[in-house]
């Protein structure tokens, strides 16, 4: 009896995920909003993800996107602010979408301006290789001005030297845009951070940052502590700023964009919220008494700036509701109890163990993903765990070992405080905050991201080097030598999937 | 005969006080039980009790692997502590240079356990971070103290309270004047060597401090520091490594 019940629920999940597949799948729609094109982007939109549909709330009401400078170009290649914020890539872009654009395109759309669409703008722009990094892992140009620069334009102190030991694209070597050109710059290679959900991302925190003991950067415009959560730098301080700094940098224009077409902006930016909605097993995921913080409209009405470290009011809510439930459900349940109940030991993570905390930790992993709703950390959140330093390289080694990214070679100075763990020898394929900071302590260390619409903008962390959930999951768990079993891992990756 | 007594003791006390301090440099020990890890360190040939691992909010910061550490502090009488000696209470300075060496990590075992922790291994389970007891209005001429790390510039999470407490002060009383000065200082080891901090950091404190207070809104500033290292007692040492604000209403 009990294996005839058996075979009867396998049959019967069977037909249900067939039934849901064919309704996602005829669900297929145009999902890439050309600069300029127009048109209307209803109230609640959701779109094909990795095993279900990523919802797309505008809280405000559908958005007429005609002349709307978020969707219009406002520089000189083409692109808009939508080129690499696509509602349907979970306000970012995937890496596979952008292959597909490549293919349908013939490499000929904005998205591929050499400026930062290709590996370097000196490279032949006709070719597949020269855009390499963002057809293979999503990866924008980001060139940074060396050394990094003061408010008022003066060289900040900078306390390491930099080196490049290896150079793939080309770029940081070339005699024009490179690191010894007329206008010395360091080009880093980086996924671009979805634009939703931004209420939790610029939530500000205490005047005094946690990780630096110093002041936090103030907004220029009202002087006020600003959230140092925005970019994988913490170069932008404001929603405008970052506007500002795109539209001159990735849209190439030649003007600022006047404050009426900045507010339009961020307004826009403001009141849309990117959440998985619904799972191909496992249906809609913000069902009543389901978990709370399951689903857009949750993003839409919880309240910014909560620490969520805890067990009585965890990260993402509750998901008790889900527990010994049809098997999905339950999976993410379990993985919501993975990652804020799971100890293992957090160990020589720059920003993490070395504020005070100890090193080790035995903590889990909404130690540092603490911030309710977005996962990310509530104070200014840039930690080094491991996703650009190489710790055993040294130089013979970076010729050894293959990367698609250039590597830096970072030597500190002697007065200067060394990197927690890595010392004053450093081998990166990002410096990370250091190229803002020019602290050698901040070598490596990356702004958390927020962890809402992840199955919809693959690959992941700032270099694209996680091409999907169960990479995200392998890193940790060997990262952190975590022993996570098969089940756990896939626990893991339902709840990831689910966010 | 009761006098000489009296002095006799007087004499002998700051021997005996020493006697129970200890300050020395080693690698720190991660010992793992069943809740937290106790943080550890061996000094000719004893095993000390140095901590357990709390949350940022409490005044011990537990040490590093990779990093060697200052431990300052007095031996407390009482049965061991996670297999070591009680001491209190210890300042724990992280040596900034990277030592790959330190990176004893020992295993929970049967019989060993942890004070209790305010908070355990996982997320927090205390609703509201305990407030501090109130305290009667501050008033007059006032001086905060901000306490550092050998060697370090950094201001903690306690450090930081104080900063913070002084700028609400100094605007509260619109302050006339705000003082702050800067020093370095020595530690005297248990073996009797000495360890000086960094010429400069004295300067370097006091201006970190007085660009932190003006950014939290506090005028009349003024900056000043010792650039001589104050001298050690082995007692004291970790107090005279601080940044002082002086308010004057």
């Amino acid at each position: 009896m009990r294996k005839h019940s058996s075979a009867l629920l396998t049959l019967l999940l069977l037909i249900t995920s067939i039934h849901l597949s064919a309704q996602y799948q005829s669900g297929l729609k145009v999902t890439w909003i050309e600069p300029g094109a127009g048109g209307i982007l209803p109230e609640f939109d959701s779109f094909d993800s990795i095993d279900g549909t990523l919802g797309v709330l505008n809280a405000k009401g559908e958005v007429n996107t005609d002349q709307h400078p978020f969707f219009t170009p406002l520089g000189t290649n083409g692109r808009a602010c939508v080129t690499c914020h696509q509602p349907s890539w979970g306000m970012s872009v995937s890496a596979d979408e952008l292959r597909n654009r490549w293919n349908i395109t013939s490499g000929k759309d904005p998205v591929f301006a050499a400026f930062d669409g290709s590996n370097c703008p000196n490279l032949p722009q006709d070719k597949e290789s020269s855009h390499s990094l963002l057809l293979n892992r999503g990866l924008f140009r980001i060139p940074l001005q060396w050394p990094p620069r003061n408010a008022d334009g003066s060289p900040k102190h900078v306390e390491f030297t930099i080196e490049v030991v290896r150079d793939p694209t080309g770029c940081n070597t070339s005699a024009e845009y490179g690191l010894k050109s007329a206008n010395p710059t360091v080009s880093v290679y980086r996924r671009p951070r979805p634009v939703a959900n931004l209420k939790y991302v610029t939530a500000p925190g205490p005047a005094i940052v946690l990780k630096t003991g110093m002041l936090a950067d103030v907004d220029p415009e009202t002087g006020k502590p600003v959230s140092m959560n925005l970019m994988s730098d913490a170069r932008e301080a404001t929603l405008s700023t970052q506007a500002i700094s795109a539209i001159m940098g990735h849209e190439q224009a030649r003007v600022a964009p006047p404050h009426n077409k900045l507010e339009k902006i961020i307004d826009y930016e403001s009141q849309v919220y990117a959440a998985q909605a619904a799972h191909i097993f496992g249906g809609p995921l913000a069902v009543q008494g389901g978990p709370p913080g399951l689903g857009p409209a949750a993003l839409r009405d919880h309240k910014p700036g909560v620490l969520g470290d805890n067990d009585y009011d965890p990260v993402f809510g509750k998901f008790d509701a889900w527990k010994g439930t049809e098997f999905y459900r339950s999976s993410i349940a379990r993985g919501a109890d993975i990652f804020m109940f799971r100890q293992f030991w957090l160990r020589d993570a720059a920003h993490i163990n070395s504020i005070g905390l100890g090193n080790p930790l035995k903590r889990t992993c909404a130690t540092c993903h603490n911030a309710q709703m977005t996962g990310q950390d509530l104070s200014a959140g840039w930690v080094d765990v491991g996703t650009t330093n190489y710790p055993t390289w040294n130089e013979p080694a970076t010729w050894q070992e293959s990367s698609e990214l250039p590597v830096f070679k970072i030597t500190c100075a002697r007065d200067a405080n060394p990197h927690p763990y890595l010392g004053r020898v450093i081998y990166t394929t990002d410096p990370g905050r250091a190229l803002i900071s020019g602290r050698c302590v901040d070598v490596g260390s990356i702004v958390m991201q927020q962890l809402r619409g992840l199955a919809a903008r693959a690959p992941y962390f700032a270099n694209g080097s996680a091409k999907s959930l169960r990479e995200v999951v392998d890193f940790y768990d060997r990262r952190f030598d975590m022993k996570l079993s098969d089940q756990e891992k896939t626990d893991l990756i339902n709840f990831l999937g689910a966010l | 005969m009761r006098g000489t007594l009296f002095l006799a003791l007087l004499l002998i006390a700051p021997v005996l006080l020493t006697a129970q301090q200890r300050s020395f440099v080693a690698c720190p020990i991660v010992r793992d039980t069943k809740t937290v890890p106790c943080f550890l360190a061996e000094y000719n040939g004893e095993l000390y009790y140095l901590g357990i691992q709390q949350d940022i909010t409490s005044e011990f910061h537990p040490p590093q692997l990779k990093h060697e550490v200052l431990v300052e502090g007095r031996v407390v009488e009482g049965p061991r502590v996670c297999g070591g000696i009680p001491l209190k209470p210890p300042a724990i300075s992280v040596i900034k240079e990277v030592n790959l060496s330190c990176n004893t990590l020992l295993p929970a075992e049967p019989g060993i356990e942890a004070p209790p922790a305010e908070r355990p291994a996982g997320p927090s389970t205390r609703h509201a971070i305990a407030a501090r007891a109130p305290e009667a209005p501050l008033t007059g001429v006032h001086e905060f103290t901000a306490l550092y790390a050998f060697d370090d510039d950094y201001l903690d999470f306690a450090a930081n309270r104080i900063v913070t407490e002084a700028a609400a002060y100094a605007r509260r009383i619109a302050a006339s004047g705000v003082k702050v000065t800067g020093y370095r200082a020595t530690s005297l080891l248990s073996n009797g060597s000495r360890m000086v901090e960094k010429p400069g950091l004295a300067e370097k404190r006091a201006q970190d401090v007085a660009t932190v207070l003006r950014g939290l809104g506090v005028t009349n500033v003024t900056v000043d520091w010792k650039t001589e290292a104050e001298p050690a007692d082995g007692a004291s040492d970790p107090a005279r490594r601080r940044v002082t604000i002086t308010i004057t209403p």
